[in-house]
């Protein structure tokens, strides 16, 4: 009696209790035991010796196999690590582009604020499907349509990237204050107009925080999207860790990645910092000379 | 007398059948008309506006108010104002009802309607703030962006809903000057929410008291 009096008293020891219960009732249906850790880290010794020290010439020799032809003089610049990040690069730009352009005004209709619920309802069903599978299945079935390359690595991210962007651009748009869209409502404005001019510019900062996010997100994907033939960094790291087994060249590349991801990431941050007070961390009014509705030199006439 | 602009007959007002705010309203307002419409919080002073503006059909009984582009116009509690962008932004936003198809598309109004905005923040005073956003102007500066605003859009009936609450006398003082020029000049019908009857009495012709569910005309 007193033990059950005391958890009445503590009913975290027994949320915990059950949350540990669980775990290792998992861990052992899924067969993570110690056994098998151990002969992983068998395995990992043997594939640490292999990639150490990592081979750098990854970045500055010539790579006679790339996917795509590289007509650049300098042997760097057509090294597998720098093609392949330029060519990543390149791929999630353009996916963030299409994704974008296409996802804004996907984005309007999925919004219960701006559209009737029937619409807004389709249109959310469409996005959620297409969030259904991740880019890589996305990247396989393309590869499968067009052959290896980048552009199945284009269409597979931009369809990844409206089903996301979209999701998270209309959230942004129902989090808008109601005041601005219904003066915009009894004054007779079309839905278009509505979105456009009152609800769109409240949500810009948001909006545009999320696009650059996509497009780092992009970045580290378009690394994983290779693994299946639809180019960049990935394939490359495909081809080291499989075909040639040169796992000293895929760490290298890996480190690669990684110091573009942190330098691409920090742009990101100092460029989203610029949208946004430093004191009072409200968005601040950046977008303003966009729609040329007033500029300064209508202003200085 | 003029036609009346806006016409409620034996209306329910609320927000479920049954559990009206306000019943039996019979209401004509004409243009050039100045109301002022007081009552506590809460009691259904703002669910009226927004009954007229549109936003809420009524629970029954019949409203008529005109119904083309840009005859309403509406100032929310809180403005409606987009704050990430500038006065002069705010104040086109007007014009927008009234502008050309295309115009609107491509976010380049016409020399007149650009002209009809500058008259608009000048005669508000604030030609000097037409590229500080919003989030940098006063509570009155922003009041002044709103009347600018339906300044441009000229419609046939205002709702301002509690335009002049938080503001010091002084600036509210102004803010009703504006307010009577636009009935005066453009011959537009205001419906005004405000918490003071003393100061409805000064610049109104005529109070509404909102007093459980019924509405009295109150004499000024």
């Amino acid at each position: 009696m007193k033990i059950l009096q005391h958890l009445k008293k503590r009913p975290s020891i027994v949320v915990y209790s059950i949350i540990i219960l669980l775990a290792i009732t998992i861990s052992n249906k899924l067969g993570l035991t110690i056994e098998n850790l151990d002969q992983a880290w068998g395995n990992a010794g043997v594939l640490w010796s292999e990639m150490f020290p990592p081979d750098f010439s990854v970045v500055t020799d010539r790579a006679s196999w790339t996917q795509t032809e590289c007509t650049w003089e300098a042997d760097w610049a057509c090294s597998a690590a720098i093609h392949g990040l330029s060519e990543t690069i390149q791929i999630a730009f353009l996916a963030t582009l299409f994704g974008m352009l296409l996802s804004l005004p996907l984005s309007m209709m999925a919004a219960h604020n701006l559209s009737p619920i029937w619409l807004s309802t389709i249109t959310r069903n469409f996005l959620a499907g297409l969030r259904v599978l991740p880019s890589l299945v996305w990247a396989l079935i393309f590869v499968i349509m067009f052959g290896p390359g980048p552009l199945a690595g284009v269409l597979a991210m931009t369809l990844y990237t409206i089903g996301y962007l979209g999701k998270l651009q209309y959230e942004a748009l129902e989090g808008v204050s109601r005041h601005p869209l219904e003066a915009a409502r009894a004054m007779g404005l079309p839905r278009w107009q509505i979105a456009r001019y009152f609800a769109l510019p409240e949500a810009s900062n948001s909006i545009l925080s999320q696009i650059l996010f996509m497009f780092e997100y992009n970045i580290r994907h378009g690394s994983v999207i290779g693994l299946v033939g639809a180019g960049g960094i990935g394939w490359y790291l495909n081809n080291y860790l499989g075909v040639f087994s040169r796992y000293d060249r895929a760490l290298a590349l890996i480190i690669v990645i990684y110091v573009a991801v942190v330098i691409i990431d920090q742009i990101s941050l100092s460029i989203r910092h610029r949208f946004m007070d430093s004191e009072t961390h409200a968005p601040r009014a950046r977008w303003r000379e966009i729609i040329p509705f007033f500029n300064k030199r209508e202003v200085q006439k | 007398m003029p036609e009346p602009i806006v016409s409620i007959r034996e209306a329910e007002i609320g927000f479920e059948r049954g559990n009206p705010l306000l019943v039996d309203v019979d209401l004509e307002v004409h243009p050039g008309e100045i109301i002022g419409i007081i009552g506590r919080s809460g009691i259904g002073k703002s669910t009226l506006l927004r009954t007229i503006a549109g936003l809420l059909p009524p629970l029954s009984g019949h409203i008529d108010v005109p119904t083309g582009r840009g005859d309403v116009g509406y100032i929310p509690q809180r403005l409606g104002l987009v704050n990430h962008k500038n006065v002069g932004y705010n104040v086109m936003m007007g014009a927008l009802p009234r502008a050309p198809f295309w115009q609107t598309l491509f976010s380049l109004p016409g020399f007149e309607l650009r002209q009809s905005a500058r008259e608009a923040i000048d005669a508000v005073g604030l030609s000097d703030k037409v590229l500080d956003s919003i989030s940098q102007l006063s509570g009155g500066q922003q009041q002044r962006v709103a009347i600018a605003r339906s300044m441009v859009q000229k419609p046939a009936i205002l709702l301002a809903d509690e335009c002049l609450g938080e503001l010091d006398s002084e600036t509210a003082k102004e803010i009703i000057e504006l307010i009577q020029n636009l009935a005066k000049e453009e011959n537009i019908a205001i419906m005004v929410v405000d918490h003071n009857p003393v100061r409805v009495a000064t610049f109104c012709d005529r109070v509404l008291h909102v007093k459980g569910t019924q509405i009295e005309e109150v004499v000024v």
